[in-house]
């Protein structure tokens, strides 16, 4: 489980440790959906940062 | 207030542009005190719109069917002159120097602008429960939200303010809305409205859109909104107008109807609603074909970490100014910060592996069907809802079935369905650039 608590004094200072308090249980939520889709990953899956429709026409 | 009717009227001469505009600012005052559809009413700038859509009717120039109509747009459009707030105390007091692409597009048409619609806080949530400007009401039902972020666009229409409105949607802020009061709302595929001049949430994930009475009307909107624009990198050239096919039938149309997530915890009369729906469709000739969809609750994941990162980024700069946000905004933005780069990037490469995957689902069908939310609006204040004996937020309750569409870029529409109590929407998904076949289809369902 990450510690967020530390995480923001290292990362995001200014979010006062109540805040991290109250945002933790929805982090700790997305971290337990997203890390095993994360794990799935290979090199061959490439990045698409700059989203486009026309790769999908292409297809 | 119908667009098709309205411009009908027009050209028949029983009624002028100031007078539609004069009729429309006596709803929206008779209205507002109950509803607080609006942040910014242009009186002046409409009349003045009206009255040039009067001089060019007088002189035989007509720039099409909107022409003289009342409209609104989301307070995030920006708009010379006129203060563009998005929602939020930090830009209370913004007033661009420019026109967003949509505005400069619907003042060549002709169109009236009647004023600037309240919205979620920075379009980042759906309940409208704004802290700064106040909470905007569902026109079925005052102590219910419209649905967001785009629902002061959608009681605008729904309350015959004006007779369409532009909005925005990162997860569904446009088919929320429009399904909880009750009226059209497209999300058009994304990259063919441009997003230039509009304040962004998730740059990978906006999507500028009609809020309207029919389907119909919306196809009339994008055939004025649409098209390429130089300004916005995601923008894309597609064939230019007929975003409605006449006389289109449903007869052969292949309905994909999903076996997973689509259908699963729906409030007893959304799924009785969407059976009805399904009924008509089949009455109509579509030919429904039992589908299982790829993962969609995968994407909303994948969404929400895109999102997350993309708006807390764009507010780094103001993220200090903690105490001048609303609560849940401020909440969202923290979250957002404390996502490192690699899952950004990772949810970015899961993105594009399920776009290929779901390219495959239109081999097999045209359209999709769905419910647009699993539940009817909720109470103001409401945090939870009910379903079965499972316990769900009611935010994420409401944005459950549409989020996973803006990851994938589809078109998406939320049609009215006919029902007696609050209002419910059909959602209909099409693949990239077929924004033609789903509002058609929609004028055959609603």
């Amino acid at each position: 489980m990450t510690d967020w608590k530390t995480l923001a004094a290292l990362r995001c200072s200014d979010i006062p440790p109540d805040a991290v308090a109250r945002i933790a249980p929805s982090l700790d939520a997305l971290e337990k959906n997203f890390r095993p889709l994360a794990a799935t990953l290979t090199p061959t899956d490439e990045i698409a940062v700059t989203f486009s429709n026309l790769q999908e026409r292409a297809e | 207030m119908n667009i098709e009717q309205t411009a009908r009227r027009l050209r028949a001469r029983e009624i002028s542009a100031v007078e539609l505009a004069r009729e429309s600012l006596k709803t929206i005052q008779a209205e507002q005190p109950r509803l607080n559809a609006f942040i910014t009413i242009t009186e002046e700038t409409a009349l003045e719109q009206a009255r040039c859509a009067d001089e060019d009717f007088a002189k035989g120039i007509d720039r099409g069917p909107l022409q003289g109509i009342p409209y609104a747009l989301k307070d995030l459009f920006d708009t010379a002159g006129i203060r563009t707030t998005g929602g939020t105390k930090i830009f209370a007091d913004r007033v661009p120097t420019a026109d967003c692409a949509v505005y400069e597009k619907l003042r060549g048409a002709g169109a009236v602008l009647m004023g600037k619609t309240g919205l979620h806080e920075l379009a980042y949530g759906i309940t409208n429960n704004n802290p700064h400007f106040g909470p905007v009401r569902n026109p079925h039902d005052p102590s219910r939200i419209p649905g967001g972020s785009s629902g002061g666009s959608g009681a605008a229409v729904a309350a015959g303010m004006v007779a369409f409105a532009l909005g925005s949607d990162t997860g569904g802020s446009i088919r929320i809305p429009a399904a909880y009061c009750g009226c059209t709302g497209h999300k058009p595929t994304y990259g063919i409205v441009s997003r230039y001049g509009c304040m962004a949430l998730g740059n990978n994930l906006d999507h500028m859109g009609p809020l309207t009475v029919t389907p119909r009307d919306a196809a009339l909107v994008m055939d004025a909104i649409a098209g390429y624009d130089s300004r916005d990198d995601s923008s894309i050239a597609t064939p230019a107008g007929d975003f409605w096919r006449d006389s289109f039938s449903l007869r052969g149309v292949r309905a994909g109807i999903p076996e997973n997530f689509f259908t699963e915890r729906l409030a007893p009369e959304v799924a009785a609603a969407f059976q009805a729906a399904l009924d008509r469709a089949k009455s109509a000739g579509a030919e429904l074909k039992p589908i299982r969809v790829p993962d969609p609750e995968a994407l909303n994941v994948i969404g929400r970490v895109i999102l997350m990162s993309e708006v807390s980024a764009l507010m780094e700069p103001y993220a200090h100014r903690r105490d001048e946000f609303g609560p849940d905004v401020i909440a969202l933005i923290d979250q957002g910060r404390m996502l490192p780069a690699t899952d950004y990037i990772n949810a970015q490469r899961l993105r594009r592996r399920w776009q290929r995957d779901w390219a495959k689902v239109w081999k097999d069908i045209d359209i999709l069907l769905t419910p647009t939310a699993p539940i009817v609006a909720p109470k103001i204040g409401q945090t939870t809802v009910l379903l079965g004996e499972q316990e769900e937020d009611a935010r994420l309750a409401s944005t459950r079935l549409v989020r996973s569409i803006n990851v994938l870029g589809l078109p998406a529409l939320s049609v009215p369905l006919p029902v007696s109590g609050l209002p419910i929407g059909l959602q209909i998904i099409g693949p990239p650039f077929a924004d033609n076949l789903i509002l058609s289809a929609g004028g055959c369902l609603a």
